[in-house]
């Protein structure tokens, strides 16, 4: 899950880290469904973290939000806190305006934590756009969601070592990264990194192979049926990197490891449209905010 | 062929000679939880060509053992050992979860769980043990690996790092099993290629009993590729 950035502000969001007083952030967001509209029944926020107004593109049924990180990105010592739940039969679907950043660390590190509380027939939608991990960044990612009997929850993250533009290297600092899911309190899925930027994995044939680009697409919704994983494992990606699938009793996974941020997202989208129907009962429809 | 020139001997681990003859057992290829069937990503590496020699299945199991052994399961089966001497059902219940949650392919999911029956089936059968812990042990479902080997070396009142260094070893021993038989590489290879790695085991064990809580990792990218794409792969001899 990607941190947040308010991308009309261009100069902002790729000014160089500067100094200033750490900013502590917190963002509550409560999604109800009320006569077959989902409504965002409760907000509330601390700090530079803040939510667009609500977009119905696809109908009442589900709730498009936009998050917003005014900042740009998370330098040495900010917190982000971002809570989101959503009432039983609520769809909301989140994503940003664009590529959250974390810059370089100025001896302190900085902190994003995403919390996702998903009641029974509801699902939450966690579609950020990528996430660039600046040289020298000393950044700590935890989300974790909580999912009730028959809650749904599907998210990505598309993550970027170094800014590749400029052809920076991931050569320092430090990267911890985990997500946790839950199924009625008990954990049904696990993935935890703790990267650092000397260490051999970045370069190993088991690790990350030389790529900057590594993302993972998650589907809580039960096992899914053979046929579509098929379907699934038939898509590739735009270019040369390697891209898998794999479904699990209570998971399905799909992955992305290569050069390019915008392929990653591409080969997720093309995942998204043949799973949606499954787990959302609708056919996937891509949010305007991607194009800008 | 890198051979360390330095050995880093360890730790001394006392062991009362009864439960060096269990954890031998424990050890054994013989065990009959189906280990030899599982290659872990291997096979995939193998015939993708990461792997096709002494040197890169060196390499390969090297970087396995240190990205995923010793960062994800040497310390999740360190503290299912801690939980089942304090047969805190509580944190064994925590941690088989935690392990299961982190298996991340189809495969290795599977895996864990066909080994952890079949484990748990044989320590049924197996005359010394505690009755209290055994109705634990039948109440975990499902059960992982580790979390049924860690019963075991508590039952056998083995030493913890004792058990750290025969798991490792099996895993290795069968890492290298795999290897000889699809790459192929000859005997004597083998046994070179897995007595440098295991030199490599004091250090690494030393390195998995100092992870913290949050420090514990399974992000070895490659390694997952390798595991769901062997899912489809056309020619293979193994379940992993």
């Amino acid at each position: 899950m990607g941190n947040t950035v308010m991308a009309h502000n261009h100069a902002m969001a790729t000014a160089m880290p500067y100094q200033r007083t750490p900013w502590h952030a917190e963002l509550h967001l409560g999604f109800s469904e009320r006569d077959g509209r989902t409504i965002l029944s409760h907000r509330d926020h601390r700090g530079p973290l803040a939510i667009q107004k609500m977009l119905y593109p696809e109908g009442d049924g589900v709730c498009h939000a936009i998050i917003l990180h005014p900042p740009g990105g998370l330098a040495g010592g900010d917190k982000l806190e971002i809570n989101i739940t959503a009432a039983a039969k609520a769809h909301a679907l989140l994503t940003t305006p664009g590529a959250g950043k974390w810059y370089k660390a100025n001896g302190a590190s900085a902190s994003q934590r995403v919390v996702i509380d998903v009641a029974d027939n509801a699902l939450i939608e966690w579609l950020p756009q990528e996430t660039i991990v600046y040289d020298a960044a000393e950044a700590e990612w935890r989300g974790e969601v909580q999912l009730a009997a028959t809650a749904r929850y599907a998210g990505w993250e598309i993550i970027c070592l170094g800014r590749q533009a400029c052809g920076e290297q991931f050569r320092q600092g430090q990267l911890r990264q985990s997500l946790k899911i839950y199924r009625d309190n008990r954990i049904i899925w696990g993935e935890h990194a703790n990267l650092k930027g000397s260490d051999r994995l970045l370069n190993s044939a088991a690790g990350l192979r030389g790529q900057p680009v590594f993302a993972t697409f998650v589907v809580a919704a039960g096992l899914l049926p053979p046929a579509l994983l098929e379907q699934c494992r038939a898509v590739t990606a735009d270019d040369d990197g390697l891209t898998c699938v794999t479904a699990l009793p209570e998971i399905f996974v799909g992955r992305y490891l290569g050069r390019s941020t915008q392929s990653a997202r591409h080969y997720f989208e093309k995942i998204w449209a043949l799973l949606r129907p499954w787990y959302a009962g609708m056919a996937a429809q891509r949010p305007r905010i991607w194009n800008t | 062929m890198q051979m360390p020139c330095i050995h880093n001997y360890g730790r001394t681990i006392m062991i009362d000679s009864l439960a060096l003859a269990r954890l031998l057992q424990l050890a054994s290829p013989m065990l009959p939880v189906g280990g030899y069937s599982y290659s872990q990503g291997l096979e995939w590496a193998i015939e993708e060509g990461t792997v096709h020699n002494a040197a890169s299945a060196e390499q390969w199991i090297g970087d396995v053992l240190e990205y995923s052994l010793a960062s994800f399961e040497l310390p999740l089966l360190s503290r299912l050992c801690h939980a089942w001497q304090l047969q805190d059902q509580q944190q064994i219940n925590h941690w088989n979860d935690f392990f299961c949650a982190g298996r991340e392919t189809a495969e290795s999911h599977a895996e864990t769980l066909q080994m952890g029956y079949s484990l748990r089936r044989l320590l049924e059968s197996l005359a010394e043990n505690d009755g209290v812990q055994l109705q634990l042990l039948q109440k975990i479902s499902p059960i992982s690996f580790p979390t049924a080997y860690a019963y075991a070396v508590t039952s056998w009142r083995i030493p913890t790092d004792a058990a750290l260094q025969a798991y490792a070893w099996s895993w290795l021993e069968n890492q290298i099993s795999a290897a000889i038989k699809t790459i192929p590489l000859g005997q004597t290879d083998g046994q070179r290629t897995l007595f440098a790695l295991a030199g490599r085991l004091p250090q690494l064990i030393e390195d998995s009993c100092r992870v913290a809580d949050d420090e514990i990792s399974n992000f070895a990218p490659g390694l997952t590729f390798a595991g769901c794409r062997h899912e489809t792969q056309y020619s293979r001899l193994f379940r992993s």
